[in-house]
């Protein structure tokens, strides 16, 4: 039986992936700011702890034969000192206590956001990263860390994951899903012809799993292979949830200068990333993936988005209060409550 | 340790594929860093990996894992090079017959040119004093081009026989350096040997300096007079070779050094080939080619004498300092360096521009 230790266990893809890793027979470890919720805390050994301190991983460390880096300061949180020192110092001290700890295998989580606006699709493993804002910056620079730590002889592999969608998923989706369930309009920017891509966390914590697996350091794109243009998705759930809501097109600039104008006075919980690439293409050819890990996706854009807003009506009425991190908590929709009155 | 001179052909020359000419003696396998994190010191230190122990001093916390991670025989330390106890851990546990490479200092200071005294003055006095208590057989310093000011014409170039003439804070700060590396050389306690280099440009760049690429991308770097003052400049590869060869050679002891690209350009020529770097990188450019504004000089000038009053007072602004330079020519020679080092500059500014403008672009820099 192996040692897996999770990094950020206990956060919103942390807790899916602990519970995989459970169910195939691993035995897990937790290190996170935050307790594991009641879904895996009596199955899991838990160290509290921080990533930014290094003295702290390298205990947590000890006797782990896999790490599995999820800690990220996501882009809903707007502090970027917070962003580099969690993005970027963090992973250099996860890298380098799995390095004096003698750990096997690392697997990191990255982000499509170190693509920005990808010049062409579909993205592969080979696309230079060109982020556009301090979350994709960070996240990139952390994959240098990988690269250089790779270099030094350590197994790492880097997993970039699409949008992730899935039970339990809330942070910026919740607003959509609000408006869903009260049967208000929901928006897209232009005409909403974006090919867009999400992933089932369940998807991807496999993936993560298997690259695991796997020797050798490499970078994996992971994102659903059936997903449509962004207001194909909406609509799915749309149809789906059956309140009257429709999906609507809002002109794209202007909708774009709004979003930032909200978020930079506080009024609407957006982060540059949103405004910058919820109008925009960005997909992932996952045919590295689907052959070298042998991985297939059990979800689409649509099913994985319809499952987040199953969850969300289940769960809605206990959601306030909970403190959890950023893509376990509902944002608060400020001025957006407007919209959602209109008719 | 490195003591016995032996034919150039057996030492493994450090940095560069081919022998170099001169008699060198080994590279030592222990080396101390100071600077290590800065911009020339991330290139020096991964062109260390090899050597069986690399201790490295950084500023921050935050910079300490991420260059611990290029080598498991990298060793950092992290602390205020002004500090003596700092220094003392830096060389806990360093052997006699270290080299020691003494990359770090302050150039463009938040606000107070008290900074440069205090860093670049104190820290060097510090590390001189630890280095050679800890026996080091070789302390490496990077000088610079401004203990010499600017050249007294436009077709004059330094040599290591110029005279000093400090520019500004950080000129006499560099300058009173030289002097405390130099006093320790000639006391005979330490074997020192001063690289200055001018301008430098090449990978690890801080983010401020993305500024003069967007800058000249949009054609917006002024042409101060007609841009055919000259300025040496030094791609970070070579400039790290300067250091590894000043590291081994025999000659080196006692000596300062010129290390810099083969020949200084013109500025307008630097303007123009930059602009050619980025769109060979596939970054399209606009704007004049040559940004000719009325006045350029007097700006210039008057730049100049707002730094000399505002450095007078203790003050440091960057761009009134950058603009206040930019009429001068700062040229130098590197004849003494190609052949008492072996130096020879491998990359010259198109090729260095280019590998700079990659290095922004894959580390999320938006030019």
């Amino acid at each position: 039986m192996r040692t897996v230790l999770i990094t950020g266990g206990s956060g919103y893809f942390g807790s899916i992936l602990s519970e995989l890793a459970l169910a195939r027979g691993d035995r897990v470890r937790v290190f996170d700011l935050n307790p594991p919720g009641d879904g895996t805390a009596s199955r899991v050994e838990y160290v509290a702890g921080d990533v930014r301190d290094v003295d702290a991983l390298r205990s947590a460390t000890e006797g782990v034969d896999v790490v599995l880096n999820n800690v990220a300061q996501v882009p809903l949180a707007k502090d970027r000192e917070l962003f580099w020192s969690v993005n970027v110092t963090g992973t250099a001290n996860v890298l380098l206590a799995a390095r004096d700890r003698g750990v096997a295998k690392v697997v990191h989580t990255s982000s499509s956001a170190i693509f920005g606006i990808p010049e062409s699709n579909p993205v592969t493993e080979e696309t230079p990263g060109r982020p556009l804002e301090a979350y994709g910056r960070a996240k990139l620079e952390a994959e240098h860390l990988c690269h250089d730590a790779a270099a030094a002889g350590l197994d790492v592999t880097i997993v970039r994951p699409r949008t992730i969608l899935g039970h339990g998923r809330l942070g910026i989706i919740a607003v959509l899903f609000e408006f869903i369930a009260e049967g208000a309009p929901v928006y897209v920017l232009g005409s909403g012809d974006n090919r867009y891509q999400f992933v089932h966390a369940n998807d991807l914590a496999d993936a993560v799993l298997r690259a695991s697996d796997r020797e050798k350091p490499t970078t994996y794109n992971i994102g659903a292979t059936e997903f449509g243009t962004m207001r194909e998705t909406l609509q799915a759930v749309v149809d789906h949830a059956g309140t009257g809501s429709r999906v609507r097109s809002l002109p794209a600039t202007p909708a774009r200068v709004g979003m930032q104008g909200l978020a930079t006075v506080g009024l609407a919980p957006f982060a540059p990333y949103h405004w910058l690439l919820y109008a925009e293409s960005l997909w992932f050819d996952t045919t590295k993936a689907r052959s070298e890990l042998d991985w297939q996706p059990q979800h689409s854009n649509a099913s994985a988005l319809v499952e987040s807003y199953d969850w969300f009506l289940a769960n809605r009425d206990g959601l306030e209060g909970e403190h959890r991190s950023h893509h376990q908590s509902p944002v608060r929709l400020g001025l957006l409550k407007v919209l959602k009155r209109l008719p | 340790m490195p003591v016995s001179t032996s034919d150039p052909t057996d030492t493994p020359s450090p940095g560069a594929d081919e022998p170099t000419g001169v008699p060198t003696s080994d590279p030592a396998s222990t080396v101390v860093v100071t600077g290590a994190s800065g911009w020339l010191g991330q290139n020096l230190t991964r062109a260390l990996v090899g050597r069986d122990r690399i201790r490295c001093l950084v500023p921050a916390e935050g910079e300490a894992a991420p260059l611990a991670l290029v080598s498991p025989t990298i060793e950092v330390v992290v602390g205020d090079v002004r500090d003596p106890a700092t220094a003392d851990r830096l060389f806990e546990g360093v052997p006699a017959g270290t080299t020691v490479f003494h990359a770090a200092a302050v150039i463009h200071p938040h606000a107070s040119t008290r900074e440069f005294f205090d860093v670049n003055v104190g820290g060097t006095q510090n590390i001189v004093d630890r280095a050679r208590r800890a026996g080091a057989a070789r302390f490496v310093h990077v000088s610079s081009n401004s203990p010499f000011g600017v050249n007294p014409t436009p077709d004059d170039v330094f040599t290591e026989d110029s005279p000093y003439d400090p520019y500004l804070g950080y000129g006499q700060s560099k300058y009173e350096a030289e002097q405390i590396v130099a006093t320790a050389g000639d006391r005979g306690d330490l074997a020192t040997v001063m690289i200055r280099a001018p301008w430098f440009y090449g990978p690890y760049q801080p983010s401020r300096q993305s500024q003069f690429f967007r800058t000249i991308r949009r054609g917006r770097f002024p042409l101060v007079g007609d841009g055919s003052q000259r300025r040496s400049m030094a791609y970070t590869d070579n400039l790290v070779q300067g250091l590894l060869r000043a590291e081994v050679a025999d000659k080196a002891p006692g000596n300062a050094y010129w290390v810099a690209d083969a020949e200084p350009y013109r500025l307008r020529d630097v303007i123009t080939t930059v602009r050619r770097a980025l769109e060979a990188e596939g970054l399209a450019t606009s704007g004049p080619e040559l940004l000719r504004l009325p006045l350029s000089l007097t700006g210039a000038k008057l730049a100049e004498k707002v730094d000399v009053v505002l450095q007078g007072r203790g003050r440091y602004l960057q761009p009134v300092h950058v603009l206040g330079e930019l009429r001068h020519t700062i040229a130098c020679d590197i004849t003494r360096a190609r052949d008492e080092l072996g130096y020879e500059p491998a990359v010259a500014l198109e090729e260095g521009m280019r590998a700079s403008i990659r290095w922004c672009l894959d580390h999320g820099e938006q030019l």
